[in-house]
């Protein structure tokens, strides 16, 4: 039976450098939920510990409130699927499948019912016989996803499945892996470094840094609205301006000045009258200025570059700050094309403004 | 956090540790330890526990080795020891680098006809080759009389001089096959360099390459001085007067036997100190001068000028053909009628009519202890190396260090260590089959162990956590997945184990009794008593039960012969 798993104030320190630092999250039964972070975050470390290879130093780990720190990992009934898939290459495509279950030792008609199944479920029925090697690697993914779910494990865990796959094959499979997790509904812990596929698959993703969570939400929070500097510059291209808290609305938006002397309004945590600061802007929330409209940021600048990207037209906008503005237009039949060297208005939400404390080392 | 509905409670803590201890992995390391302790650990202790032990009260812990080295008989084979053992590393090395450099980059003919001599060279049991040059050049040997119609003499094959020749033949394979890999991974680039920076192809090799040959150099170094400096059978059947310490140990232990074989330890002990320290050694050198060079595109074949490929050729050829000389003077003397040692030119099957009586026993206690220790190898080094490489901790590195340790420890000295530890009541198992069995066993266990540390490091840890992820056992993902896995590689290391152990001597002259004799030392007597013909046919069995798991692992496994060594 699928699961709920509580992460409660896990650390593992190998010797003197911690991997994961006192982290702790809920995950709710069915959930499809994402770690992601760059390498050496300790994203796979956190999900060896949930597997049960890993010991944490402290903390505890629960599947369904019931403490499982002791539980040895051929016990704790979880499926794992490995980034270099892991197939066992002596056994063929039934014989992988059907492993977890003779390990369980199941009735051979239970098994062969079972794998059977799951051979449909993922489309490899045709090649029930056959030895690892003389799969694709989508087939081999593909196998080795339904080794793991056959046993009806109560957390799928899965480190990086799509990343030696190539573009076409992670695009198919991502969705694949996607509904086969809604139909059966099984809790599911996807530890991945790209952002896309964790954005697109995800109930709710985790980004960590350093061993620690910098932010858990649901995909377009994340996205929307980084609680953390390290986010607004891991997720999506961003706007990284530094600037000055110099005040607070009466709407409880706070007031930047950044370094060409242009002010702007914006919302999100910081707000220390006085400090340094970094607003993130994401290139697309900005938007030409048309007349008539009641703008909430107006920034004028220099159009130093344009590329025409067909959908998007991509500019960089000097406005005298410490770099160029990025800002991405929609490309829109008979729009009006700025050329190099003009100037222009830019409208910037202010929901669109996130405000930072400055990172003391930058 | 969470509503934590329990918390750990300590004694399903405890319990959950005890039951840790009785799984798979815990036992199977502490049976390791136990079994290394008692057939390694402890009769090394024994003998240097009796090095040190006085038959009069009153003396010195020091008498032993005061003695030794203060009477001439004893410290001259010490002596003796070096001076044969330094004298073939440095002929072996001379012989061995020009012939390994010449096949591995000239376009010299047969070059695998040379590989197949090196190997059968190399793996053919030391003291028949011995024997075999006695036949030859002994003092009514076939060329000592040819030579001597032409009013030719040549020198002696007996003594000092005889040992080193007979050695250096049979162990400049080491340094070949070690080259030969030295060579094979550096690369081609690095050679095109020296030559463009305007080095002439000996300056290269001497300035460039030979430096970077060096670990498998003073690898290759270290194993043929080892290899010298504990061989009995070549001393024992060429020494006459000329005594090594390997020869006295037997000598010392055979007086000895019965009353406490205290001398034989402490020569024992100094035979393990030897070898110890050059074990010793040879690690830091390799340490120190290994360059982790890998070949993208490793040094080619060159195309000589005539006169230069015809030299190398033929310096190639003479020595293949003296080092192929005895096996094949023992095969063709094994068809041929003997009166005694002398043998005549008449052909016939008397010498396999004569032996065919006798040779079942022996044949039988050969396959027998062989395939006996070579499974119980198999086994327990597969496991050993599963600790060491997936088990990291204190036990793992202690077992990794005994195991390379137990390298060290020469056949003679083993066969010495276990005849003190199990010669009395309840565990008396001095001539018995067992005792062979595990000398065999623990003398080729670091080899075994090494191979399969080598193929469990290059494979993915990941397939074994799958299993284990999906509920297997530890010892059901060992014997499901790891094995499995692991099969070809353990495949090879039996066929190797199998054929190393089939002529092993010395540790065997020692242990074995009359009811347990193997083929090699049915050799040996007939080699002693002068039945040269028998032993030629004999010879010949043991041979081609040496071969026959080489031709398996070379034809049907992909092996080369790099793996030998």
């Amino acid at each position: 039976m699928t699961t709920s798993v509580t992460i409660d104030s896990v650390t593992k320190r190998f010797g003197d450098s911690t991997a994961v630092d006192n982290v702790s999250f809920d995950i709710a039964q069915g959930e499809f939920f994402t770690l992601l972070g760059s390498s050496g975050c300790g994203k796979t470390t956190l999900l060896r510990m949930v597997a049960g290879f890993l010991r944490q130093t402290s903390g505890h780990i629960c599947f369904g409130g019931k403490i499982i720190d002791d539980v040895p990992p051929h016990q704790r009934n979880t499926g794992m699927v490995f980034q270099n898939y892991a197939i066992f290459p002596h056994l063929t495509v039934f014989d992988n499948i059907a492993y977890g279950l003779r390990a369980r030792r199941r009735s051979k008609a239970e098994i062969d019912r079972e794998v059977k199944h799951m051979l449909e479920l993922v489309q490899l029925g045709h090649l029930a016989h056959r030895r690892p090697r003389e799969l694709s690697g989508g087939q081999q993914q593909r196998v080795v996803l339904a080794r793991a779910m056959v046993i009806k494990p109560d957390v799928l865990l899965m480190d990086e499945p799509l990343s030696n796959l190539d573009t076409e094959m992670r695009i198919h499979l991502r969705s694949e892996i996607r509904s086969l997790q809604r139909q059966v509904g099984i809790t599911t812990i996807y530890v991945t470094h790209d952002q896309e596929e964790a954005l697109l698959m995800s109930d709710r993703i985790a980004v960590m840094s350093r061993g620690r969570v910098e932010q858990l939400d649901v995909p377009h929070k994340i996205y929307a609205e980084p609680q953390t500097l390290f986010v607004a510059r891991f997720i999506g291209e961003n706007n990284l301006l530094s600037g000055t808290v110099i005040g607070r609305e009466a709407d409880g938006s706070s007031v930047i000045e950044l370094p060409g002397g242009h002010r702007i309004r914006g919302a999100g945590g910081f707000d220390e009258a006085g400090s340094p600061c970094q607003i993130s802007i994401r290139p697309q929330d900005i938007d030409l200025a048309h007349s008539g409209d009641a703008p909430q940021n107006t920034i004028g600048g220099t159009v130093t570059d344009i590329q025409f990207l067909g959908g998007t037209v991509k500019l960089l906008v000097e406005i005298g700050a410490e770099q160029p503005l990025q800002v991405s237009l929609q490309g829109r039949r008979g729009m009006e094309m700025p050329t190099p060297g003009s100037r222009l208005k830019l409208d910037i939400p202010l929901k669109a403004v996130r405000t930072f404390k400055a990172e003391a080392s930058a | 956090m969470s509503v934590l509905t329990s918390t750990p409670d300590p004694r399903s803590r405890t319990s959950a540790l005890l039951g840790r201890l009785f799984d798979f992995w815990p036992l199977v390391t502490f049976g390791a330890l136990v079994v290394i302790t008692l057939l390694l650990l402890l009769p090394v202790y024994n003998i240097i526990g009796l090095s040190f032990s006085g038959k009069e009260a009153g003396n010195s812990v020091f008498q032993n080795y005061v003695m030794f080295f203060s009477e001439p008989y004893y410290y001259r084979s010490l002596i003796n020891s070096f001076i044969v053992s330094i004298s073939a590393t440095i002929l072996a090395l001379l012989v061995g680098i020009p012939a390994a450099y010449f096949v591995s980059r000239y376009n010299i003919w047969a070059r695998s006809l040379i590989k197949t001599i090196v190997v059968l060279t190399f793996v053919s049991p030391p003291f028949i080759g011995s024997y075999s040059w006695v036949i030859l050049l002994g003092r009514s040997g076939v060329l000592t009389r040819f030579f001597a119609d032409f009013g030719i003499s040549l020198p002696s094959i007996y003594g000092a001089p005889g040992i080193i020749f007979v050695f250096t033949l049979q162990y400049f394979p080491f340094v070949f096959l070690l080259v030969s890999s030295g060579l094979k991974s550096i690369d081609q680039s690095v050679e095109d360099a020296a030559r463009n920076l305007g080095s002439g192809e000996f300056a290269t090799f001497v300035k460039v390459i030979a430096p970077l040959l060096l670990p498998s150099i003073t690898t290759a170094a270290l194993l043929v001085f080892v290899a010298a400096f504990t061989d009995l059978g070549t001393p024992l059947i060429l020494g006459e007067k000329f005594r090594v310490l390997p020869l006295l140990i037997y000598g010392e232990f055979v007086n000895d036997f019965g009353g406490e074989p205290v001398l034989a330890s402490t020569l024992s002990v100094l035979l393990l100190a030897v070898t110890t320290g050059a074990l010793l050694l040879q690690r830091w050198l390799s340490a120190r001068f290994s360059y982790a060079t890998s070949a993208i595109r490793p040094l080619t074949i060159q195309e000589p000028p005539p006169a230069k490929r015809i030299a190398a050729a033929a310096y190639v050829y003479l020595l293949m053909a003296i080092a192929i000389l005895p096996l094949i003077n023992i095969v063709i003397s094994s068809f041929l009628k003997s009166k005694g040692p002398v043998l005549t030119a008449e052909f016939s099957l008397e010498n396999y009519r004569r032996i065919s009586g006798t040779i079942a026993g022996p044949l039988w206690n050969t396959i027998l202890f062989t395939s006996t220790a070579t499974l119980a190898c198999a086994v327990v080094g597969t496991l050993v190396a599963y600790i060491i490489v997936r088990r990291p901790g204190r036990i793992g590195a202690f077992l990794d260090t005994v195991v390379m340790f137990s390298y060290a420890v020469p056949g003679i000295v083993l066969g010495v260590g276990l005849v003190v530890t199990y010669h009395h009541p309840p565990f008396a198992l001095t001539g018995t089959a067992m005792i062979l069995i595990m000398a065999y066993f623990i003398r080729r266990l670091p080899f075994s162990v090494r191979s399969s540390v080598s193929s469990l490091q290059q494979l993915s840890r990941d397939t074994e956590e799958a299993s284990v992820n999906l509920g297997a056992g530890p010892a059901a993902t060992f014997a499901k997945v790891t094995v499995p896995l692991l099969s070809m590689a353990i495949l090879s290391g039996v066929l190797l184990t199998w054929s190393n152990t089939i002529r092993e001597l010395s540790a065997t002259l020692i242990l074995q009794s009359g009811s347990t004799a193997t083929v090699s030392i049915e050799i040996f007597n007939e080699v002693v008593n002068g039945n040269f013909g028998v032993a030629s046919a004999l010879g010949s069995v043991l041979i081609l039960l040496t071969f026959l798991p080489l031709i398996l692992l070379f034809t049907f496994m992909g092996k080369n012969e790099e793996a030998l060594v």
